[in-house]
């Protein structure tokens, strides 16, 4: 039940576009009752605990020497007892109220966040590490769980000890209250003083701590090099300076900490001492009943003792803000909207794909493409040959529409590419990348990543076989449900190769792209992968970017691109006609045959 | 990252092993006076409170009740005074404690990364980087914390129960054996709760780097995700893997929330019968308002620790488990060390003779990666290592340079077997430049002196120079003293291997390995390379596993390595009559290399050279 309602997606990005605190608060939406009532409980149950103070002070003036003073006992004791009861409720309610509000809110950003990473432009994840992605979506979202359930509550646990103990010390007596929170201000001040100066000491120490990871992780990574120059002793020595240093540093942190802990104590046991004089002579005096007085040493204590937390907890805050301005800044970028667009067929592409004048550009002024046209017809197989970074992927990235074109049309067809949903596109276009990216799941769970759960396994089996990778993974102890991945077998690249192939038979898309599919695959498999491309290829538009002549030789049409442009296209026959790129690669390719005859000749004449 | 934490992450032992505490305790052997400053401390701090609170009832009884200002000045006096030094040995206490712990952190990772120098590469080969990496860094600072602030909060609660007891039996000791009874009821509970509490939050680390693995695989394969169109499932799926932490972290959550509370009500008991019998009491005069009122404030200290009992024990746990896993690391011994007997060989120039060798890793000693391998090299030949990958020209280089020592047979370096000789009088006087050269960070200069380190800048501009990296160094930014980025990112590869050669060159070895590069290097920085290597090859011994025509061209002697064994073994026309592997190979290659250069896409391009 409680998932359920938790699952509700709501629109973050909405709420953290607001200002900060509003921003924040939205986080807590749909668990505004549980917070609150955690908030009131801290208050409960800090009354409860001065009550027994008060329930103390009653015993002794009231109770004691009395003449029911047996029969009242009893129920002084119970009252005590019930008071603790009242309290541990209250206390219990605040803690797992606001415990599930974290969790609630941390799971919700969880999701939303992990949802927003696999909706977001290619063109985000290009701009962004790795590293400091999962740094954000994990320890920040954790900092932030903290905040709610942790920190704000001590805050609030801080506040409403002070609160409720000074209007019980108001209710007793008020000059002796106000002269009893005399070195409240100042604590206050000092630890925050204190602690934004041990947050600063803390960094200096935690950036020194970085240093000392990448000495060490060099190191570790040099272990060849270093052992190569028998560089022990230097490495040693240069460890151990920064070693040192982060020791000194982390002492300097310390003295921070050993100097506000035993002042703030003296200033606390001063204030304390000061508060029981008064107290006392006040009681003399007969200004104070005994019972009173009793309260009072009490309640003080529980007045003062956490206010010097205040400090710590304020800056334990703040950086918790810092992390959630660090997770709104990835969930304030825009998604991309799949299901965006005004054409939707009902039925699969034919795969006609024409290009008109299409230019584009990752950055303005700087144009991958350059005012690309040609046709593609249904079924033909279109090969893109011209080296790296000549634009090849660039146009083969723009048909699932993963960029959009700056200018020029693409017609899917005879209808404009943007006006076709995002996700119409890239459930009929297939794409078999050059470094093949497998999954931590079995491998009958990688074949099926794009289709039904309950998809047959014979359909799967048939894929692989169609693949030529089903021996392959019959080989394996436990067949398909083999994991793949670090925690499973390792794949060879070709192996790798082949699973993606049935993986994108099994989706069986309209549209087919192959980028440098068999490129990194040793010679041996190469054979047995074009065979299954061949198949694969069938009766559905191919657009196959490569690098050698053979690869292309057989295509419909021949895309020779030089720096962002089309500069000869046609079939391999007309290309060889024509003076240009393509006869040039091809003579080369036939003149290396002649030196290599030339070059055995020579070594073995 | 989570991931490396997959390698041997052992589960923790829920068992005591005293042998372990006992060497954890050993860390602090040669600091034990400030060991004894910060448990003096702490002892001094619980046993004022202790007797602040005996003063408190004092005043109260002495004081209050008998309506004497006087007393209750007098009392105060020394109360002040003690403060005083209580604030003293607070400050002590927590700056004893914390650099005692950065002291022991220090000497931990000073401990390991100097034994970390003499590992084996076998050690390295088998190890991830990542996995050593938590054990210098969160391992040593759990141990540390464990052995400092740990054993103080132990300390300082045990302190505080028996200070408290003391004064408890002083006031009333009737009514102290009833706080008593309930000791064990509390401790019963709080041991119920901390076991719960433990295993919830150790599924709560699992579910954790779950999802760190969930997203680290969603986002390097978000081009796949988006092309495939899972996105619908994926959050499915991640929903349920985040659905299963909220339960978990909630039922911790719910565990400590209810844990507090119950140790509350169960002290508010014998809190409610010490009313109750010493209301009774009163009456008779046995206890005093003052005595009721201490009693209620030993309760509280006695309770902390008690609360605190189940986070200390997890904290043991852990620290027990870190503590294990670096003596595991530091007891690892070096495969390859040292003989007693082992001398300086003074030089290594002279034949080298490998004897009926054969090699295997040790988790696999039946499959041999070198067997039978016989090869004799006279001094000053230079020798190409070609074959398939995985044939074994790594393994024979590293036998060279004694990285790794023969499982059978033997290497003799001037008639003498190697193990005769100190690895640092080998080493010391070979250069090695890898495959994918490493670079350390700092500046190009540094990086060339780590061949010799007392080495003049002039003299490290002439091996630069002799290297062929001259030149480029130049018309870098900052020239020698441009930075080189961590493990030389901010340079090409081709820039790198020139300059691990003149890392090389500066250092003026005997003997000279290099692993060729196989990643296409632009022609001019080639040309480069190949004359830094030819000064190298020069008069010295040298092996080198070759990827380029040119050097195999150049070589004495070819060896084709296939399955552990020399296939082949000739000069190149030699080799090339035979019409074998290396022809294959040769002839392959040879198209390649054209190919590579006369690619007109490139050749089209003034300015396309480079990585």
């Amino acid at each position: 039940m409680v998932e359920q309602k938790n699952s509700e997606i709501i629109d973050l990005k909405k709420v953290v576009s607001q200002k900060r605190l509003k921003a924040f608060f939205g986080l807590l939406q749909g668990n505004y009752g549980a917070y609150a009532m955690a908030t009131f409980s801290l208050a409960v149950s800090a009354i409860c605990r001065s009550a027994v103070y008060l329930l103390l002070a009653y015993f002794v003036d009231d109770v004691l020497g009395t003449p029911n003073f047996s029969r009242q006992v009893p129920l002084v004791a119970l009252g005590f007892l019930g008071l603790a009861l009242v309290q541990g409720i209250f206390t219990y309610a605040s803690g797992t109220l606001s415990g599930r509000t974290g969790e609630r809110v941390a799971q919700r950003l969880r999701n939303f966040l992990y949802d927003q990473l696999q909706r977001l432009s290619f063109s985000f994840h290009d701009r962004h590490k790795t590293g400091e992605l999962i740094q954000k979506v994990t320890s920040d979202v954790d900092a932030v769980r903290r905040f709610i359930a942790q920190e704000s509550i001590e805050f609030g646990r801080i506040i409403s000890l002070f609160l409720v103990n000074f209007g019980l010390l108001l209710y007793i007596n008020s000059r002796l209250a106000w002269l009893s929170v005399i070195c409240v201000p100042i604590t206050v001040g000092m630890s925050i003083f204190f602690f934004g100066r041990i947050s600063k000491a803390y960094e200096n120490f935690q950036n020194q701590d970085g240093v000392l990871s990448s000495v060490l992780q060099e190191n570790l990574s040099g272990v060849r090099v270093v052992k190569a120059f028998a560089r022990q002793r230097y490495e040693i020595d240069k460890f151990e300076k920064e070693n040192w240093s982060k020791y000194l540093l982390g002492r300097k942190l310390l003295m921070w900490h050993s100097v506000f802990w035993p002042v703030s104590d003296i200033i606390t046991g001063a204030q304390m001492l000061y508060g029981f004089y008064l107290g006392a002579q006040m009681t003399i005096q007969g200004i104070l009943t005994l019972g009173d007085y009793i309260a009072y040493v009490s309640v003080l204590v529980w007045l003062l003792w956490p206010i010097r937390n205040l400090g710590r907890v304020i800056v334990q805050m703040s950086q918790g803000l810092v992390s959630f301005d660090r997770v709104s800044s990835i969930i304030k970028e825009d998604r991309e909207p799949l299901d965006e667009g005004d054409y939707l067929p009902a039925a699969r592409p034919r795969g006609e794909i024409v290009f008109e004048n299409v230019t584009f550009e990752y950055e303005a002024g700087q144009a991958v493409l350059n005012n690309v046209s040609f046709r593609a017809a249904p079924g033909q197989t279109i090969a893109l040959l011209g080296s790296t970074g000549s634009g090849k992927t660039s146009l083969v990235s723009l048909l699932p529409r993963f960029y959009d074109y700056t200018a020029g049309r693409i017609l899917l067809d005879g209808v404009e590419l943007k006006r076709y949903p995002r996700r119409y596109l890239r459930d009929n276009i297939g794409i078999v990348l050059q470094e093949p990216f497998l999954f931590s799941r079995s491998i009958r769970e990688n074949i099926r990543y794009s289709v039904a759960d309950d998809i047959p396994d014979s359909d799967i089996e048939q894929a692989a076989r169609a693949a030529a990778v089903h021996d392959v993974i019959n080989t394996f102890p436990k067949a398909y449900e083999t994991m793949v991945g670090e925690r499973g077998v390792t794949l060879s690249g070709g192996q790798k190769q082949r699973v993606t192939l049935a993986r994108t038979l099994l989706k069986n898309p309209a549209i087919l792209i192959l980028d440098d599919a068999t490129s990194s695959v040793d010679t041996e498999t190469e054979a047995e992968i074009r065979a299954a491309l061949k198949q694969l290829m069938e009766n559905r538009t191919t657009f196959l970017i490569a690098h050698r002549i053979q690869s292309v030789m057989l295509a419909d049409l021949i895309l020779v691109f030089d720096q962002g442009k089309i500069v000869q296209q046609g079939t391999h026959e007309e290309l060889l006609a024509q003076e240009g790129m393509y006869r040039k690669v091809f003579d080369i390719q036939t003149m290396i045959e002649e030196e290599v005859q030339r070059e055995v000749a020579s070594a073995t004449g | 990252m989570e991931d490396y934490n997959e390698f041997q992450e052992e589960e923790f032992s829920t068992k005591f092993n005293g042998r372990t505490i006992l060497r954890i305790l050993g860390q602090l052997k040669p600091h034990w006076p400030w060991v004894l400053g910060f448990l003096v401390a702490i002892t001094l701090v619980s046993g004022l409170d202790s007797y602040f609170t005996y003063l408190n009832k004092r005043i109260i009884d002495e004081g209050v009740a008998q309506r004497d200002i006087g007393v209750v000045f007098e009392l105060m006096k020394p109360y002040a005074a003690l403060l005083f030094v209580q604030a003293a040995a607070v400050f002590a206490f927590i700056w004893l404690t914390g650099v005692l712990g950065e002291r022991v952190r220090y000497d931990l990772r000073k401990k390991m990364f100097e034994h970390l120098q003499n590992l084996s590469l076998s050690y390295y080969n088998r190890t991830p980087v990542g996995w050593i990496i938590s054990r210098v860094t969160s391992d040593s600072d759990r141990v540390a914390e464990l052995v400092t602030w740990g054993m103080l909060d132990t300390t300082w609660g045990i302190m505080n129960i028996i200070t408290a007891t003391y004064f408890m039996m002083i006031i009333n000791w009737k009514l102290a054996l009833i706080v008593f009874a309930c000791i064990p009821v509390l401790v019963v509970v709080a041991s119920w709760f901390q076991k719960r509490i433990i295993k919830e939050y150790r599924e709560v680390r699992k579910i954790n780097s779950r999802i760190t693995g969930a997203y680290n695989e969603n986002i390097t394969g978000v081009r796949v995700v988006k092309s495939l169109g899972r996105e619908v499932a994926n959050l499915r799926e991640f929903s349920g893997t985040t659905g299963e932490m909220y339960r978990a972290g909630f039922r911790a959550a719910w565990l400590s929330a209810l844990f507090l509370p119950v140790v509350q009500v169960i002290t508010a008991v014998s809190l409610g019968s010490i009313i109750w019998y010493g209301g009774i009491q009163t009456e008779f005069g046995g206890m005093t308002l003052g005595g009721i009122q201490a009693f209620i404030a030993y309760m509280t200290f006695m309770l902390f620790p008690i609360q605190e009992m189940a986070r200390v024990y997890a904290e043991l746990q852990h620290a027990i488990a870190s503590a294990e896993r670096i003596f595991s690391m530091v007891d690892a011994v070096p495969t390859v060390v040292d003989l007693p007997a082992a001398r300086d060989p003074g030089s290594i120039r002279g034949d080298i003779v490998f004897e009926n060798v054969r090699f295997a890793y040790d988790d696999a000693p039946d499959e041999a990666v070198l067997a039978d391998f016989n090869l004799h090299v006279k001094q000053g030949e230079n020798i190409a290592l070609v074959g398939p990958t995985g044939g074994g020209k790594s393994t024979i280089v590293n036998l060279i340079c004694r990285f790794f020592e023969p499982t059978q047979g033997r290497i003799l370096i001037g008639g003498t077997d190697y193990k005769e000789f100190t690895l640092h009088g080998i080493q010391s006087r070979i250069g090695v430049v890898l495959q994918t050269p490493h670079l350390f960070s700092g500046t190009i200069r540094e990086n060339i002196r780590y061949g010799r380190l007392d080495a003049s800048d002039a003299e490290v501009e002439e091996a630069a120079k002799l290297a062929g990296a001259h030149r480029f160094i130049e018309e870098l930014d900052g020239g020698y003293n441009g930075q080189v980025g961590e493990g030389g990112n901010l340079l090409s590869v081709g820039q790198k291997q020139l300059i691990s050669l003149a890392r090389a060159v500066l250092a003026n070895p005997e003997f000279f390995v290099m692993d060729e590069a196989t990643s296409s290097v632009d022609t001019l920085t080639e040309a480069l390379i190949q004359q830094g290597m030819e000064t190298m090859m020069k008069d010295r011994t040298s092996f080198i596993i070759a990827h380029r025509l040119s050097t195999i061209k150049r070589a004495d002697r070819i060896l084709v390595i296939e399955g552990g064994k020399i296939a082949e073994m000739g000069s190149h026309s030699e080799l090339m009559r035979q019409k074998g592997h290396y022809y294959n190979l040769y002839t392959q290659q040879f198209r390649e290399e054209l190919a590579g250069k006369q690619d007109p896409f490139l050749l089209n391009r003034p300015a396309a050279a480079g990585n």
